[in-house]
């Protein structure tokens, strides 16, 4: 009935992107850590990207695990946008001021474009 | 709770149950509670958007029954009651927390959730549940009668005319 949260880290020139699935809850602290120490650990890149096309649900505990990501790399000076929120979870992003931290982009292309340019 | 309302075209009706079920208190056991309600609030004719909503503030206040109220002993069930009176759904949860002071009174006492503060390291990174179920449903209670204590989560059906936004998906 549950599905663990996974991920995917890879790096596009100048953003380490963090592609999500699953559920975003607490059970994702361990696997969500990890999966940005993995993506900038050894990099100056500057913009992580989490890409959440594949959730399929975030409660309050996830919405506190993001938050952590958050005030990690703000204090790393790094930017973390976010790509592929549905209608539902943008909304959450907006009543919690997520968005007003968190660049959101409708999908991970459309992020990478506009964030590393044409080259990309 | 009990409300008599007068439909334009018939006899005054009461408040009718669609569904009521018990769950062990059991980390996890708020997706059984959101999959149950979203089947019964579907089939009373909700929009997707508000269903969207009321299954986020039913996973909230489920979650807090079973690890606040009912502090994670199996045994002791969550009780969740669902009944329609014209367009409003209201979702009823309830735990055995009541004699300590419940889950949601807890939540209420303590501070807004604050963004920029939890940023700065001045508040904890959690407490976003209250905060989620008040901003998801159109109306919210909290009951106390001796140990049982319970939320209550009202939806309509529909949103009301000009508020379009409600009913993104």
């Amino acid at each position: 009935m549950t599905s663990r949260c996974e991920t995917t880290t890879r790096t596009m020139p100048g953003a380490a992107v963090i592609e999500l699935s699953g559920e975003v809850d607490g059970s994702a602290a361990d696997v969500l850590t990890a999966a940005y120490q993995d993506a900038v650990t050894g990099t100056d890149l500057g913009i992580v990207v989490l890409d959440f096309a594949s959730v399929v649900y975030i409660n309050s505990t996830g919405i506190a695990l993001i938050v952590s990501i958050l005030a990690r790399a703000r204090a790393e000076r790094r930017k973390v946008v976010a790509s592929g929120l549905s209608a539902h979870y943008r909304e959450i992003f907006d009543i919690t001021r997520l968005s007003d931290f968190i660049e959101l982009f409708p999908d991970l292309d459309n992020a990478v474009s506009e964030l590393t340019g044409p080259a990309a | 709770m009990t409300s008599v309302t007068q439909p334009a075209h018939g006899r005054p009706q009461r408040p009718r149950r669609l569904d009521a079920f018990a769950l062990a208190s059991e980390p996890g056991n708020e997706r059984l509670a959101i999959s149950r309600v979203a089947e019964t609030a579907s089939s009373a004719g909700i929009s997707a958007g508000r269903l969207e909503r009321l299954k986020t503030a039913v996973a909230e206040a489920t979650m807090n029954a079973i690890e606040h109220g009912n502090k994670n002993h199996a045994e002791i069930p969550v009780d969740v009651e669902v009944t329609l009176d014209g367009d409003e759904i209201t979702v009823a949860i309830s735990d055995q927390g009541g004699q300590d002071a419940g889950p949601a009174d807890q939540a209420a006492e303590a501070e807004a959730p604050d963004l920029a503060k939890k940023l700065d390291g001045l508040q904890s990174p959690r407490g976003w549940g209250l905060f989620l179920i008040r901003n998801m449903v159109d109306a919210m209670q909290v009951t106390t009668d001796g140990q049982r204590h319970t939320i209550w989560l009202t939806m309509r059906t529909s949103a009301p005319e000009g508020a379009e936004h409600d009913e993104q998906v």
